[in-house]
């Protein structure tokens, strides 16, 4: 049995705190089982009671444990979300898969970062982008259309990519081994522009979802996305999953 | 100069040149060209922004001389008339001060490809130097794109290494 090192400069009750969280971890006090009471932990450890408080709260707090009032503390589950992860095809996060779509493509060509797309991208004012601007339709029906920036040297090639019948994830991934890693996502409602309300069949100043994402692989922005959505053909599915400790 | 010399041999990367597609305003492209050259202290010769359209064709260019003229108010311009009375310089300096009102501001808002010299004359990187020197002094260019196969945008002549080329040959000779 693993015991407390007194020698060891971590905190007691941290000690104790691994102690017990690799106990649980490993089933040998499984979930749903009750953990000893504070003294024979204590007598067990050779530690005070107010180590074994600290440490039992803490794991507590933390979802391992449980709390039932008169009964005792058990083991409630032996692993903890550290967040929440996402798992669905990123191509879901904005396409209906299964209906009948068509793109058209508006715009592939490579421009400078205006406003505050520098930023957004994570590059410098003089760098170029590459600017991809498609309008997506179901069954005829104008649905998305999504502006796409990424910048110039992440892909060079991408200018002479089909990007009408393939998807850019498809692309970075198959193509150039580009491993979208992470999406950041921003929903919100935008009052769309003349061309946009022109470009997605509704009126200028017309309510609209618009997503702003951004898309790293490892810790590098590759692509930045604005897509907007007509409000009543919007069907937003995420699937999220807890990433196991 | 050199037989031998193509336009290959002589010509310049597109990404030296700051891109923007036909529908950016003045007013974007005068962000760009100060944040592409003045503000980084770099004075390509000619400052100039290619403009591109939404397939990524050369449309044209924008000199910094074409960007100041697509601002000069219509009563500066000069007249069509083939007769017309002897222009007052005395008062450019009063109507110059026009440029900063309101007036130029709504001009700046016009897209780029309504003041862009259009890119009309091309080379391909096989042609000799003499074609692109030709075009250059005849159409009054100050960059001649480099086409592959009469389609693909891969460079640019400017009339510096023109210049330098036939300076060369010339001062051997």
């Amino acid at each position: 049995m693993e015991l407390i090192d007194r020698d060891n400069h971590q905190k007691l009750y941290l000690q104790l705190y691994e102690i017990i969280k690799k106990k649980i971890a490993s089933s040998e006090w499984p979930v749903g089982s009750q953990i000893p009471t504070e003294e024979n932990i204590c007598k067990m450890f050779g530690v005070s009671r107010a180590t074994v408080r600290t440490a039992v709260l803490e794991l507590v707090r933390e979802g391992y444990l449980k709390r039932q009032q008169g009964k005792g503390t058990f083991i409630y589950k032996n692993a903890v979300s550290e967040g929440l992860t996402m798992l669905t095809n990123f191509r879901e996060l904005l396409y209906e898969e299964g209906l009948n779509f068509t793109t058209n493509v508006l715009a592939r060509t490579v421009m400078m970062p205006i406003d505050d797309l520098d930023v957004k991208l994570d590059i410098l004012k003089d760098k170029h982008i590459i600017y991809i601007k498609r309008l997506r339709l179901i069954n005829n029906e104008p649905t998305l259309l999504q502006e796409s920036y990424i910048p110039y040297n992440v892909c060079p090639l991408l200018l002479e990519e089909d990007v009408e019948h393939q998807s850019l994830f498809d692309i970075f991934e198959k193509k150039y081994g580009i491993k979208i890693t992470k999406v950041k996502t921003n929903i919100e409602i935008t009052y769309l522009k003349t061309d946009e309300g022109r470009l997605i069949g509704l009126t200028e100043a017309s309510a609209a979802i618009l997503l702003a994402q951004s898309f790293y692989s490892a810790d590098t922005l590759i692509m930045y996305t604005r897509s907007i959505k007509r409000t009543d053909r919007f069907n937003f599915f995420l699937e999220l999953e807890r990433k196991i400790a | 100069m050199s037989d031998s010399k193509v336009v290959k041999d002589v010509m310049t990367g597109i990404f030296e040149y700051p891109h923007v597609p036909y529908w950016f305003s003045i007013s974007q492209a005068i962000r760009i060209v100060k944040v592409s050259f003045l503000s980084t202290k770099k004075y390509p010769d000619p400052m100039a922004v290619l403009v591109f359209d939404e397939k990524y064709n050369l449309m044209g260019t924008l000199t910094l001389k074409d960007i100041l003229k697509g601002l000069e108010p219509q009563f500066l311009k000069p007249s069509a008339k083939a007769q017309v009375a002897e222009e007052d310089e005395s008062a450019l300096s009063l109507l110059w001060d026009t440029l900063f009102n309101k007036g130029a501001r709504d001009l700046a808002e016009k897209p780029v490809s309504e003041i862009m010299a259009p890119a009309k004359y091309f080379v391909e990187p096989g042609d000799p130097l003499t074609k692109a020197a030709y075009l250059m002094l005849h159409h009054d260019l100050v960059l001649l794109p480099v086409l592959e196969n009469k389609k693909k945008f891969i460079g640019l002549v400017r009339m510096i290494e023109v210049f330098d080329e036939i300076s060369n040959a010339l001062l051997k000779e």
